[in-house]
């Protein structure tokens, strides 16, 4: 029996998809790095996806798990030839604990249908992907997904009480509870962010918040990035946590505002997108400093949306942005770095030198209040040395982050992208120790393989691969 | 006709389409999904992959509601790549199933004599009474209005020209719109000439060859859309009451030599008749005939991104529109989709039919002849399915 044939028994033949257009379609996430899948199977419950598993573990066949494919760091793109394992089936009914304020709900769940879901009880999911209409909330948990709201709400691994999981050998585990304090090792933290290493995320027990009375949202218009940056800074000195606090530069609104139609001021070199929640006296007196703090740094205009229309349209331009940057060129590539607040300004000034210098159209669009940079490259792959260049620029990219004190990825996590830099960050011992607990869930090394630890990563391995050369940090 | 390199570049496969799509919703499949299509236009324009019965079917597989197209970032012309790839499958593997969609979508529907005698064929049923045993492939003759047994058309109908015309109106008559709807029509006609507009509906003009531009009939939809050209020239306007028409006759530039001219010119009797009343030019009524599910064809909202105007006309009429769908998702109907991707096309009719009913309202306004048959044939007895226009044109008259 082939893998195909034992999969096709547990399935059925809809259900498991091998031909070449099928699997080309499902070779690439929203990222650049296209891989290869020797089948693909729709599962719809955790005892499907644990048949499915063991029939991989029997075939020696590596396994990916991928949600609805958003994601930019290639976390579900297979970087050996694998089965994919596709999760948006696996959706049964939620259970909604209210009172609680958490909720079981399946991985193959959309980000946005679960906060539309609960609108009624006056809560939602906090974490606030861009891509929040169409990923799934088991690609959150793989990648401790972030979003502009996540400045003061935490990221995806705050708001996870708990996962069902299924193991490299097909057992179901559930990882941490609804209880405030829980015993033992938090394998529920070890879990999030793990990007389908260490087994497949069935269902998740998600932390609902609870919808804010108030709500501002200014857009300030900046006439340089360096004043807009200033303002982000001064705005937390100020003792300000703003539910969020966005930038775009001046090319990434021109390429919006041609998609959205919100009026985005296009002239202005940078624009700041502030939202401030709570009560409504707070709001109000919150914006008004972030309004005097703009205007001393410089500040050409601050508009307050009217209305929750105006608010969701400043919203979808913000998140639609990496999408409309395909006005500029066929291709780009979007980074993901973090750098402290404070040298916001100046990292990113280096980040204009170096696309400059590699001659590469450049654009920025990033959550300014904690320090997460995304800035995006537009480029078309087929200009022969071109895709090689943008991927120069985008280490040395990394590397003046990192310099400046700051991290490999804010959100988008490592995946393939970024393995190879992990020892830019990590000492050895720092990642013999990962890939020791990753062995621990996963000994034959079959849960996407490849992803996030560098070849190498083990001490026994040293001398077979090397590590980038760089001092860990 | 394969998508232009530029057309696909265009995707950067961001996935932002994906929750907007209707086939992707059913299945979470990718292969379903208007980013999985583009790829896999991608492999065949490329050759990277041969065209295959499996390429056939995702393309068939698509609604062509354009919901992707309203989505997207990047502005893609998705529906306008999807009718390229379905002309070049149609030379490619010009299968039976095939075949038979276009003689129906590129010539039957354009022949009037044809489509007439059915039409009487179909009254005759319902007199009968008898509909209701065909199977469930016809699910659409359950969603007729009462035909006529003696049908006739409005071609060639040249209104009473009033003294000093506000402009002239071509009306397209279209396909089913002619024979099965005649009463919109009528409201059409009566609502633009209260309005001043001198209404013809010219004699030379065919179906406006939509539905054979989604099938792949490429060239019968060119030579429709080539005689449509100079069948309405000389008019100020070309008013359609069908939003898949009016979608379509927007698009004649891609269609027929000078046929901007076409597009330029055309218009959705919703978007006229709003604008109208809008500058005063017709009353509106006050808000007390109660509420109506308002379901927005595709073709309308986001073919055209028109969904103020059927409010406005409904407001208008002294009705109050009642959301049924905060994301437009397609009803199913999809011109022949109904017919020819039933199952799927009952799936989302019945998850429709099952949000208006939550309602608990039984008058439901769209502005679409699919729609329509598709809503009727899914809510079954008790239920109102109406085009706007006639709304407003019972309070007028």
């Amino acid at each position: 029996m082939t893998l195909v044939d034992d999969l096709q028994a547990i399935l059925g033949p809809d259900r498991v998809l091998s031909h070449p257009l099928e699997l080309l379609v499902y070779a690439k996430d929203a990222g650049v790095t296209p891989g290869e899948a020797v089948a693909a199977v729709l599962p719809e419950t955790t005892q499907e996806v644990s048949a499915c598993l063991r029939v991989a573990a029997r075939h020696g066949v590596p396994v990916v798990a991928r949600g609805t494919g958003t994601g930019l760091s290639g976390g579900a793109v297979p970087d050996e030839p694998a089965l994919l394992v596709v999760m948006t089936r696996v959706d049964p009914a939620w259970e909604i604990d209210a009172a609680s304020r958490c909720a079981w709900v399946g991985a193959g769940a959309l980000n946005l249908d679960v906060s539309r879901g609960i609108e009624g009880l006056g809560m939602h999911f906090a974490p606030d992907p861009s891509s929040q209409a169409a990923c799934t909330i088991g690609g959150n948990v793989g990648t401790n997904a972030g979003g502009p709201h996540c400045l003061a709400e935490g990221t995806t691994v705050v708001h996870v009480l708990g996962v069902e999981m299924v193991t490299a050998s097909g057992d179901v585990v559930v990882l941490g509870s609804a209880a405030p304090d829980p015993i033992g090792l938090d394998l529920r933290g070890v879990v999030v962010g793990s990007e389908g290493t260490l087994g497949i995320v069935t269902r998740v027990l998600v932390k609902l918040t609870e919808n804010p009375p108030a709500v501002r949202t200014l857009l300030l218009t900046f006439d340089s990035l360096r004043a807009a940056a200033a303002t982000v800074s001064a705005t937390i000195a100020a003792g300000i946590v703003p539910a969020a606090l966005e930038m775009m530069d001046q090319p990434m609104v021109i390429a919006v505002e041609a998609f959205i139609h919100a009026d985005l001021p296009v002239d202005a070199a940078a624009v700041l997108i502030a939202e401030v929640v709570g009560l409504d006296e707070g709001v109000d007196a919150e914006a008004a400093t972030i309004e005097r703090i703009a205007v001393e740094q410089g500040a050409t205009s601050v508009r307050v949306a009217g209305d929750d229309a105006e608010r969701e349209l400043l919203w979808k331009a913000r998140k639609n942005a990496f999408g409309a940057v395909a006005q500029a060129a066929p291709n780009y590539y979007l980074h993901d770095t973090v750098v402290p607040r404070t040298a916001l300004a100046d990292v990113v000034t280096q980040i204009y030198e170096i696309a400059e210098r590699f001659e590469l159209e450049m654009m920025n669009v990033f959550h300014a209040g904690d320090g997460n940079l995304h800035p995006l490259v537009a480029y078309d792959a087929r200009e022969p040395g071109k895709a090689e260049q943008v991927q120069a620029a985008a280490e040395e990219m990394v590397r003046v982050s990192v310099a400046a004190g700051g991290s490999l990825t804010g959100e988008h996590g490592i995946g393939l992208e970024k393995r190879d830099l992990m020892g830019l960050v990590f000492s050895p011992v720092d990642l013999d120790a990962q890939a020791r607990l990753r062995d621990a869930f996963d000994p034959d090394g079959l849960m996407n393989p490849g992803k996030i630890l560098p070849r190498g990563a083990r001490c026994y391995d040293y001398g077979m691969s090397a590590l980038p050369e760089s001092e860990p940090s | 006709m394969n998508p232009t390199q530029a057309q696909l570049d265009a995707c950067v496969t961001c996935g932002l389409c994906l929750p907007h799509c209707p086939t992707f919703r059913l299945t979470g499949d990718e292969v379903a999904s208007p980013r999985g299509r583009i790829a896999a236009m991608g492999a065949i324009a490329t050759g990277a992959l041969p065209s295959d019965e499996t390429y056939a079917e995702m393309m068939s597989f698509c609604l062509g509601c354009l919901a992707c197209e309203a989505a997207c970032p990047s502005l893609i012309p998705y529906g306008e790549m999807l009718v390229g790839a379905r002309e070049q499958l149609a030379k490619d593997q010009p299968s039976l199933a095939g075949r038979l969609r276009r003689l129906l979508a590129g010539r039957i529907l354009n022949m009037k004599w044809l489509l007439a005698l059915v039409t009487s064929g179909i009254g005759i049923l319902q007199k009968l009474r008898v509909v209701g045993f065909l199977p469930k492939r016809l699910r659409l003759m359950r969603g007729l209005r009462p035909l006529r047994v003696f049908p006739h058309s409005v071609l060639g109908v040249r209104d009473h020209t009033p003294a000093e015309p506000a402009g002239s109106v071509a009306l397209l008559a279209g396909c089913v719109m002619d024979e099965w709807f005649p009463e919109v029509h009528d409201a059409t006609r009566g609502v633009l000439q209260m309005a001043g507009f001198q209404v013809h509906s010219p004699e030379r003009q065919q179906c406006c060859g939509a539905l054979a531009a989604h099938e792949g009939a490429g060239e019968e939809a060119r030579r429709m859309a080539q005689r449509n050209v100079s069948a309405f020239s000389g008019y100020d306007y070309v008013v359609a009451d069908a939003a898949g028409c009016s979608a379509h006759l927007k698009e004649y530039n891609q269609w027929a030599e000078g046929g901007e001219s076409v597009a330029e010119r055309a218009r959705d009797v919703t978007e006229f008749v709003a604008a109208l009343i809008d500058r005063g030019l017709l009353p509106t009524f006050a808000e007390a005939r109660g509420p109506v599910a308002m379901q927005d064809p595709c073709h309308l909202r986001h073919g055209q991104r028109i969904t103020a105007a059927p409010r406005r006309l409904v407001r208008a009429a002294g009705y109050t529109p009642v959301e049924i769908d905060q994301d437009g998702l397609c009803c199913g109907a999809a011109g022949l989709y109904m017919v020819y991707e039933h199952e799927t096309a009952d799936e989302l009719g019945a998850s429709k039919a099952a949000e208006i009913q939550a309602t608990g309202l039984t008058t439901v306004v769209s502005a679409n002849p699919g729609c329509e048959i598709q809503l009727r044939s899914h809510l079954g007895k008790g239920y109102r399915i109406v085009h706007p226009i006639e709304l407003y044109w019972e309070s007028l008259s």
